[in-house]
């Protein structure tokens, strides 16, 4: 390590602990100065605090929260944070037949038109839905959600292809990203969805053929491909 | 009743959580802002808006890092509110002012104003990670900035105060 190199070390954080700079004696004394330095800091921004003084604070609809864990400035989710999504066969609802027979393309114009028609979803906001009407939306015949971690700002149960599927809304980085759960919706492989300034995939989750598919749809420039990583670990159909 | 119940375990929830931050919001505020009456103003703000999503924390763990993003959003939509002009180090309001006159120490009081006088974008890594006590790691979270980013912020922040206290040595 060149002079220069430790101390661009030390200066960015003079209490690192390094084999390299206690071995030289240079590099050690700056270390000390620096740590002395940094002490003298922190005394410098101990500003003296006023006292607490509480705002007036506004009654919560407590019924209406979901408890979710603190956004941090990661990419969200309830199925980012380690969120066990156990999907089952969803019977109760279905209006149509099984799986789906108009071709992907057809598929994925659904998935667009219905996001792209439910405007109201897409809410940039932190008011999140309600456990009841969550598991009203996502029942344990379809899912069973340890929902940590994000916040699930609109559940609502909607049409696709004939069928009665779950629909969600998350807050991303840049914006509301939608995820539908499919159980019935089989695919072969990933669906690109483009459209104006959405962008999104239709992904297929487990093996077989009896096994379904989650639609993701986000900002132009909204990373799903964390969110898709997380909804194929997290995810697991079961068989009719 | 159920109802009244789980308001004032909410409450108490709160209060214990801003009871033991309330300090580092406070200071974190002012040396974002550098303005002791606005961070008062940025504080009250935050902490209406962590009461309305207190149930967006899941665990009172990760309760600090929480309360401090809170405090960064209200500082920024307070400044976008008001469009306030950068603060000139020589034209000081008397709430500015009192930032700097802390105590009456000497040594301190020019330190002081040289953390005042340092950039934003370095200002903030090193309040973080000198009173906040939060790694580089997590600086870059709070930020939105690249670990490397933040290593090269910090290095430049403090080779700039020791330049001033080593120039007002001499």
């Amino acid at each position: 390590m060149s002079s220069d190199d430790y101390k661009q070390a030390i200066d960015a954080d003079p209490w690192i602990e390094d084999p390299s700079i206690d071995a030289n004696a240079e590099a050690s004394a700056y270390r000390e100065q620096m740590r002395a330095l940094d002490e003298k800091i922190g005394q410098a921004m101990s500003l003296s605090v006023p006292e607490l003084k509480m705002p007036e604070l506004p009654d919560i609809e407590t019924d209406n929260v979901v408890s979710l864990d603190a956004k941090r400035s990661r990419a969200p989710m309830w199925l980012a944070m380690a969120a066990t999504v156990l999907v089952a066969a969803f019977i109760g609802t279905r209006v149509g037949g099984p799986g789906y027979d108009g071709g992907p393309e057809a598929l994925a114009q659904e998935v667009l038109a219905h996001v792209n028609h439910a405007p109201s979803a897409l809410r940039i906001t932190t008011v999140t839905v309600g456990d009841q009407k969550l598991n009203r939306v996502v029942p344990r015949t379809i899912a069973e959600m340890n929902h940590q971690g994000g916040l699930i700002t609109f559940a609502e149960t909607c049409p696709i292809n004939g069928k009665q599927v779950p629909h969600l809304v998350i807050q991303g980085v840049h914006g509301p990203v939608t995820i539908i759960l499919m159980p019935e919706e089989h695919i072969d492989e990933p669906i690109e969805l483009n459209d104006g300034d959405t962008h999104g995939v239709i992904i297929p989750v487990g093996d077989g053929p009896g096994n379904g598919s989650i639609a993701i749809v986000g900002p132009k420039n909204e990373d799903l491909k964390r969110i898709e990583e997380d909804v194929m670990n997290s995810v697991t159909w079961t068989q009719t | 009743m159920q109802s009244s119940n789980a308001d004032r375990i909410r409450r108490q929830r709160f209060d214990q959580i801003v009871g033991v931050f309330h300090q580092d919001m406070y200071r974190y505020a002012a040396w974002l802002c550098r303005d002791r009456a606005i961070a008062e103003d940025v504080v009250q703000e935050a902490l209406l808006r962590a009461w309305k999503s207190l149930d967006a924390l899941r665990e009172d763990a990760a309760a600090k890092p929480w309360l401090l993003t809170i405090v960064r959003r209200e500082n920024a939509r307070y400044f976008e509110r008001k469009r306030l002009e950068t603060v000139d180090i020589d034209n000081l309001t008397a709430s500015q002012a009192a930032l700097l006159a802390e105590q009456p120490d000497d040594d301190l009081g020019d330190l002081r104003q040289a953390i005042y006088a340092l950039d934003d974008d370095y200002r903030e890594p090193l309040v973080l990670q000198v009173l906040m006590g939060f790694s580089t790691n997590e600086i870059a979270e709070q930020m939105g900035l690249k670990q490397g980013a933040v290593l090269t912020r910090l290095h430049r922040a403090r080779a700039k105060l020791k330049e001033t206290i080593d120039h007002d040595v001499e």
